[in-house]
């Protein structure tokens, strides 16, 4: 497997209305490795959340080439797309979007139900307690979601995209919702994520919290900034 | 005052922004309630509203049944000196009076219209308390054996076929060779008693003496329908004592004339009295209780309709309500606002259905008055605008407090200090479940009553028919002369006539044969085997006959040429009357006999009964030789050819001006008149299943976008994690598949519980194949509700994730 997670090249994205144009993006070029820790931040309107949406697959580029571990994923179909999304993306978003209804067990599984092969049961329930261990959730396996705080969310939110071993994680503002200490809670769990190996991609519009990556992207009006080395550690 | 034009006025503002929203909730509501007022009218008229006539409830038609020696009923009609003796001699009615019904050619007039006439004694009127547009009344000097050749006219007649002349009391009209002097015209006002028949709508009147059953005077043995006795009954009767003292006052009569005839030995007379009421009414009650369930149904699943939708309004306009609120507005201001725009719809939906009422009226009038009596008197009256008055204020109430329930009073004013996150309202889970429930339990019932009475309905429309009716015409002459020729010149009438239309190149043959689908006499005949009686069906045909209808002779011989011309004394009997005759064996070969005096009749085929359009089984026939003297005639046309009635009166003319063209009527329309009803049940099942059907899918697509819509950030958190379009079209139908199931339940326990009250008419109505029938609605109305399930869904999941996510957070 290549040790590069994601490339994006020329990635555009127009917006059109009636009689306007947007380009919300323009000809992003953006590589993401293997084990990395990127942050993506700007000023409001820059075009970070389409960003994040096209890195997710939860959009359509309007022109430019994706490749998520050597794959082309510029061109899919929605159900195509959705089953990368189960199997190499796991989403963390500002307000955490679990859903009411269920309990935090079948919110954090939910992306398992979801595969072609669904594991068994007693698979299904090793990997969702495993991945509730890691946000040290497993006390809370049985409540709803609006019985948990809300920093206590965002990790069963963690949890499940990690369910199914994505390729990267994609995070939204995960503190946009939170109080600092819920807030730095979790960012300390991302952290330790990422240690362990996992691959983050974050936007954020909080420099404290984009200082965090290792790899940091500036957007500005659809563009990237810079693309700063990463400074050697002495 | 001021006040309620005001938010009106505001109401109407509000609402003149969403045009689809008013127009979904004035047709959907307007035409529901359209029906519903039309079929509340036409019950006031058919269950509550008094008769037209004065003393109405002393009015009574009487009814002579003969009783065979089983006791079997044999007939029901009169005879003619029974009916006579009836009317001289009895005291049970303070004013009676004689009818003959009968269809007679207009002569005078180029056109030779057939018209529906009525020979009637002068107490008719009187009993009817008719007014008269111009002239008079029958008098006495127009009463029995008078022979007074004058005639009233109908108020329709006079306008559409003498233009409202105003000197019309001047003017004769000629029938069968008589020339009558008008002498008075009914008033517009004026209601014929459709005792005879629905629809019943008699042009002409003459006086009794002039009827056509008049050649059976004295005849004891014959009985004749057109025969109608009419009365006040005297208050000291009872309805039983009244049936007794007649029957005793005719049974002893008809007794005492009919002793010799050993085919009526043990038979006798009975007397029953039916009022004017429930002969005029008949079973049309149980028709207005069943088209009244099926109308309210449709109302209630357009009530939960628009409730849904106008809880959905509601919801959207928490923001402004909310405004209200914190302007000071009290619980009771917000309701009345609701009800201010709830007032204005229903207002306005409740002129339109007056519109679709009066529509209604029209239709019923158009089509079904053979089949609804007293549909002439339908209009728009104090009971409908009554109706439809509290109808609007009824559901402006309902809609504005079912709105109301989903407003949290208590959260407004915080819904405005957060910024509308996390306090909006919403219609709830529970009860777009309940309204589901509803929608799909009535939709079951309703869509299974219409499709079971509509399968009932085509089965018979649709049967296959042992005998041809493509190409075959009737035509039938009647006599323009006051006296009748003698046979001999009748005969060769008959044939030259029939040679003429023979000649036609559009006419392939000629039978001497009334139509197949009507005109049947009855026979009263003894089997010399086993002495056992009959009472059966006959018609007389020619040779031809059963060829050119395509009947199965199916043992023994047919008549010959020789057997028209003779006429032996020989007979064809149908395989149910053969059956009948002789159960193990052959009829061919046996005698049957009408007259001990005379010679029997002897059996020498079999023909394949054939069951006419409408009836449920087949009755036993008999067919006789032609006696050649009958003026009717079936034509068998080459395929595709037409006769007109212009051409068909003109030959009628070249033969004898003494005959005029009386019917010509094609099988297939005489057929469709037989069938009315089943075809009247056809398109009324047919439109009211569909209604039922888009309705309820129209509701359930409602609730469920709406509850969809409500997902629309939920369905989006799914895909973002995965869910594939299958996943999600699972999801909605599992969430919904339940509810679906109790509505299907629901509608088993109304359906059980209707069969429980009325089994009767539950199976009179829906006898086969009822457990098909209900699969066959159950997986329609599945089907819709997963339709339902998946339309609105489509929006999110045809679409990248990212646009249910956007703007819902």
């Amino acid at each position: 497997m290549s040790d590069i997670t994601i490339k994006m090249t020329g990635i555009s994205k127009v917006f059109e209305t009636e009689d306007i144009e947007t380009h919300a993006l323009k000809s992003i070029d953006l590589e993401i490795k293997a084990g990395e820790y990127v942050s993506i931040s700007g000023p409001s309107g820059c075009g970070k959340s389409t960003l994040l949406a096209l890195l997710g697959l939860l959009d359509m580029p309007s022109g430019g080439e994706y490749y998520i571990e050597g794959m082309n994923v510029t061109d899919l179909s929605l159900d195509q797309a959705a089953e990368i999304r189960n199997t190499k993306i796991g989403f963390i978003f500002q307000s955490f979007n679990l859903i009411d209804e269920l309990s935090v067990f079948d919110n954090v599984a939910l992306p398992l139900r979801y595969q072609d092969k669904p594991p068994s049961d007693s698979e299904l329930k090793q990997r969702v307690q495993e991945c509730l261990a890691l946000v040290d959730m497993t006390h809370r396996m049985a409540h709803k979601p609006n019985q948990l705080s809300g920093g206590q969310q965002q990790r069963v939110a963690i949890a499940r995209a990690l369910v199914a071993n994505p390729a990267i994680l994609l995070v939204d503002e995960p503190t946009g919702n939170l109080d600092s200490k819920s807030g730095d809670q979790v960012m300390h769990v991302l952290e330790k994520l990422n240690e362990q190996g996992t691959t983050i991609c974050m936007v954020t519009h909080d420099p404290r919290y984009a200082d965090m990556a290792k790899k940091q992207l500036k957007l500005l009006d659809g563009a990237i900034l810079t693309t700063p080395k990463i400074k050697a550690v002495l | 005052m001021k006040q309620i034009i005001y938010q009106s006025k505001q109401a109407w503002a509000s609402l003149s922004k969403k045009p689809g929203f008013i127009a979904t909730v004035i047709t959907t509501m307007g035409v529901t309630l359209g029906a519903l007022l039309c079929v509340l009218t036409l019950g006031y008229l058919l269950l509550v509203k008094p008769l037209p006539y004065p003393e109405h409830e002393k009015l009574y038609k009487v009814e002579h049944i003969f009783h065979d020696s089983k006791d079997k009923i044999q007939g029901t009609a009169f005879t003619y000196p029974g009916l006579i003796h009836l009317y001289k001699n009895q005291d049970v009615f303070s004013k009676s009076a004689l009818i003959y019904y009968g269809q007679d050619v207009l002569t005078n007039l180029p056109s030779s219209p057939r018209l529906e006439t009525g020979y009637v004694t002068p107490e008719w009127f009187e009993l009817l308390d008719a007014n008269m547009v111009l002239g008079r009344q029958f008098e006495q000097s127009e009463t029995l054996n008078t022979n007074n050749p004058v005639a009233i006219i109908s108020h329709q007649l006079w306008q559409q076929t003498f233009d409202g002349d105003p000197n019309i009391l001047d003017k004769k009209v000629d029938f069968r060779g008589v020339s009558f002097n008008i002498v008075g015209v009914l008033d517009k006002s004026f209601i014929e008693p459709q005792i005879a028949n629905v629809g019943q709508n008699t042009s002409v009147w003459f006086p009794f003496d002039y009827n056509q059953g008049k050649r059976f005077e004295d005849a004891w043995g014959n009985i004749l329908g057109a025969l109608t006795f009419v009365g006040k009954k005297n208050t000291e009767f009872t309805d039983s004592q009244a049936a007794q003292t007649l029957t005793a006052l005719v049974n002893d009569k008809w007794q005492q004339e009919v002793a010799g005839s050993a085919f009526f030995a043990g038979w006798r007379v009975n007397m029953v009295l039916t009022s004017f009421h429930d002969e005029i009414l008949g079973d049309s009650g149980n028709t207005v209780y069943l088209l009244l369930a099926g109308v309210l149904g449709l109302v209630l699943i357009a009530t939960a309709n628009i409730a849904n939708l106008l809880m959905s309004r509601t919801a959207e306009q928490q923001r402004q309500l909310a405004i209200f609120a914190a302007l000071g507005a009290k619980q009771s201001q917000l309701f009345k606002t609701l009800l201010a725009e709830t007032g204005v719809l229903m207002g306005l939906s409740v002129l339109f259905a007056l519109i679709i009422a009066m529509s209604g009226f029209y239709i019923m009038q158009t089509y079904l008055a053979s089949v609804l009596p007293r549909v002439d008197e339908l209009a728009i009256n104090v009971v409908t605008l009554t109706a439809a008055v509290l109808f609007a204020l009824l559901f402006a109430l309902l809609f504005a407090g079912l709105s109301r329930r989903i407003i949290n009073y208590k959260a407004l004013n915080s819904m405005l200090q957060s910024s509308g996150k996390g306090t909006s309202i919403q219609v709830s889970k529970k009860t777009r479940q309940l309204l589901i429930v509803s929608q799909v339990a009535i939709a079951t019932v309703l869509v299974f009553a219409n499709i079971s009475l509509f399968k009932e309905a085509y089965n018979t429309i649709t049967e296959t028919k042992s005998y041809k009716v493509e190409d075959k015409l009737e035509l039938s002459v009647s006599l323009s002369a006051a006296t009748r020729p003698p046979r001999e010149e009748i005969i060769s009438f008959n044939n030259e006539l029939k040679e003429k239309l023979a000649q036609l190149p559009q006419v392939e043959s000629v039978s001497l044969s009334s139509s197949v689908l009507r005109d049947y006499s009855l026979w009263a005949l003894t089997s010399t085997t086993d002495d056992s009686r009959h009472v059966i069906y006959n018609k007389d045909i020619d040779d031809i006959y059963f060829d050119m209808l395509g009947m199965e002779l199916i043992e023994g011989d047919n008549f010959s040429q020789a057997d028209i011309q003779d006429r032996p004394r020989k007979l064809i009997v149908n395989d149910v009357f053969a059956k009948q005759l002789n159960p193990s064996g052959s009829a061919v070969g046996m005698e049957l006999s009408n007259n001990p005096e005379q010679p029997s009749f002897t059996i020498v085929g079999v023909v394949k009964g054939i069951k006419l359009p409408g009836q449920t089984d087949i009755p036993a026939r008999v067919y006789g030789p032609t006696s050649r003297d009958d003026n009717d005639f079936t034509l068998n046309l080459l395929p595709g050819q037409r006769l007109s009635r212009d051409q068909a009166a003109s030959i009628i003319k070249e033969v004898s001006n003494l005959y005029t063209l009386f019917r010509l009527e094609y099988f297939e329309e005489i057929e469709q008149e037989q069938l009315f009803t089943q075809y009247a049940i056809a398109v009324t099942t047919a439109a009211l299943a569909v209604l039922t059907f888009f309705l309820a899918g129209v509701g359930l697509y409602g609730i469920l976008s709406y509850g969809t819509h409500m997902r629309r950030f939920e369905l989006g958190t799914r895909m973002a994690i995965g869910a594939k379009r299958k996943h999600l079209v699972g999801l909605i139908i599992k969430d919904n598949v339940s509810v679906v199931i109790m509505g299907v339940a629901a509608s088993i326990v109304i359906l059980t519980a209707i069969y429980l009250a009325y089994d009767e008419l539950f199976m009179t109505y829906l006898a086969s194949n009822i457990v098909t029938m209900f699969m066959v609605t159950v997986v329609a109305i599945t089907g819709l509700s997963l339709f339902a399930c998946y339309w609105p869904l489509r929006q999110f999941i045809n679409q990248p994730a990212i646009h249910s996510l956007r703007n819902s957070d």
